[in-house]
């Protein structure tokens, strides 16, 4: 992508843009559409449009792999760990009240986050193993 | 006809020539391309019904990621379909499971009929009076009681409470399934987790706009 | 003034949307690959900023607008960088455009 210098331009014009634009849909979700699912594509977007831009080398530079692969299980792991806080905190599995004051929106924003990290990771982690497979060939 | 109605059956016709044309065609990269169009015109059509966050999600899965994917496929594999059979069987099966589908769908109630049972029943009531903000309700009891005793969860998004609240169980279900997916497909694509990328090589992969078409 | 302010918004769509329906009437009649994007870069860029602009008018709320106004900007940025890719990857793998002194061609690049 040498001499595609428009295109090196505008993307570094839009990937910060993209990026931000991931993190208010997530935080916004409870106010207007949106949440985690979203704010997961979005964000895997802005790093498969790096990647197809400036090379698979600098993409995976900026968001190496192992992360990614963590990632996938981290979001499930925080999750599931609210669930057991609110257990080892007296309520039932997932019962939000059980932690403390305002407990239904910290619970919401910490499941939605969860959300957020393993949608975000298993986009980029598939994208990144089909562009593996490809430059391998 | 009102000008919603006119919208609603151009936006089906859209959808519905578009998979006819998906499933009629054998170039796959025009195929690839209509099947983003697709999910453009289904995250339109659910904007049309009122459903926001829906749309949302499949404009940014459907008509970006997925596409990218598909392309990204179609750099490995050949550019055009091979021909295939007809089946008679085939066409009898389809026809038969899409008239049962049909047939179901008879018995649906209409949109926004005021007695369907999502309209009727108590749950609707409690969900919608429990996400109300908390300066529209008066101050209710405090965690732990029941649904409908004043119980109050306090965001204003209604759909991001049933979905991370008062149904987080399913939710979590969902991001299981993702974390499968993700799984699954690490796991079929797993050599290329062996190979360490060499940094010596500076080769960069060819932009996928300029695959198969040549 | 609500009506005018909604007078001018139809003001703008309208035309808006006609230059959206030339754009795809030359999409499907053009004989060749460049033309056919250059109807489809009008469609893209002028008809949808002239479409927005109309609802800039419309909007109930300042911040309605405000949201609009950066809806088009970044539809300015994307559009014709998305045509600029589609053409140049045409180009550079070899698909020539078709020259005022050669001779018709059948209706190109029908779908098999």
């Amino acid at each position: 992508m040498k001499n595609h210098v428009i295109l090196r331009f505008v993307t570094k014009l839009l990937i910060p843009h993209i990026l931000l634009y991931a993190f208010y849909v997530q935080w916004h979700g409870d106010f207007g559409p949106g949440g985690g699912f979203q704010a997961g594509v979005i964000f895997a977007a802005a790093i498969v449009l790096y990647g197809l831009i400036f090379g698979l080398q600098a993409a995976e530079r900026a968001i190496r792999p192992g992360l990614v692969q963590s990632g996938v299980a981290l979001g499930l792991l925080l999750y599931i760990g609210v669930g057991i806080a609110s257990m080892l905190l007296g309520g039932e599995f997932l019962d939000y009240d059980a932690l403390g004051h305002d407990g239904q929106h910290h619970g919401i924003l910490l499941v939605e986050t969860g959300v957020f990290i393993t949608v975000a990771s298993v986009m980029i982690t598939v994208f990144y193993s089909f562009a593996e497979l490809i430059r391998r060939q | 006809m009102s000008g919603e109605q006119l919208i609603d059956i151009v936006l089906l016709t859209l959808l519905a020539s578009t998979a006819i044309a998906i499933a009629r065609l054998r170039n796959l990269l025009a195929t690839a391309m209509l099947t983003g169009i697709f999910s453009l015109l289904g995250a339109c059509w659910m904007l049309f019904l009122d459903a926001p966050d829906v749309a949302f999600t499949e404009a940014a899965v459907g008509a970006g990621m997925s596409t990218i994917l598909i392309l990204a496929t179609l750099c490995v594999v050949n550019a055009e379909e091979k021909p295939s059979r007809e089946s008679p069987i085939a066409l009898v099966a389809v026809l038969l499971t899409g008239g049962v589908l049909v047939y179901g769908t008879l018995d649906m109630p209409s949109y926004g009929d005021p007695d369907a049972p999502a309209t009727t029943s108590p749950i609707t009531r409690i969900y919608l009076d429990s996400a109300n903000a908390p300066s529209e309700q008066e101050e209710g009891h405090a965690a732990g009681s029941n649904p409908g005793d004043g119980f109050v969860v306090g965001i204003p998004n209604t759909v991001t409470t049933v979905l991370a609240s008062f149904r987080g169980y399913d939710t979590m279900g969902e991001t299981a399934v993702i974390f499968t997916a993700g799984l699954g497909v690490l796991m079929v694509l797993a050599g290329a987790r062996h190979r360490r990328p060499d940094p010596s090589m500076e080769i960069e992969p060819e932009p996928v706009d300029e695959g198969p078409g040549k | 003034m609500d009506a005018v302010r909604e007078l001018l918004g139809w003001l703008w769509i309208v035309p808006g949307a006609t230059f959206c329906v030339i754009g795809g009437i030359g999409l499907l009649r053009f004989p060749e690959f460049y033309s056919r994007m250059h109807a489809a870069g009008v469609t893209d860029t002028l008809g949808a900023a002239l479409v927005l602009i109309g609802l800039m008018f419309q909007s109930p709320d300042w911040t309605v607008a405000v949201k609009l106004a950066l809806i088009l900007f970044f539809l300015y940025v994307t559009s014709p960088t998305a045509a600029h890719a589609l053409i140049h990857a045409a180009h550079t793998t070899g698909h020539e455009p078709l020259l005022a002194d050669d001779p018709a061609p059948a209706h190109e690049g029908d779908i098999p």
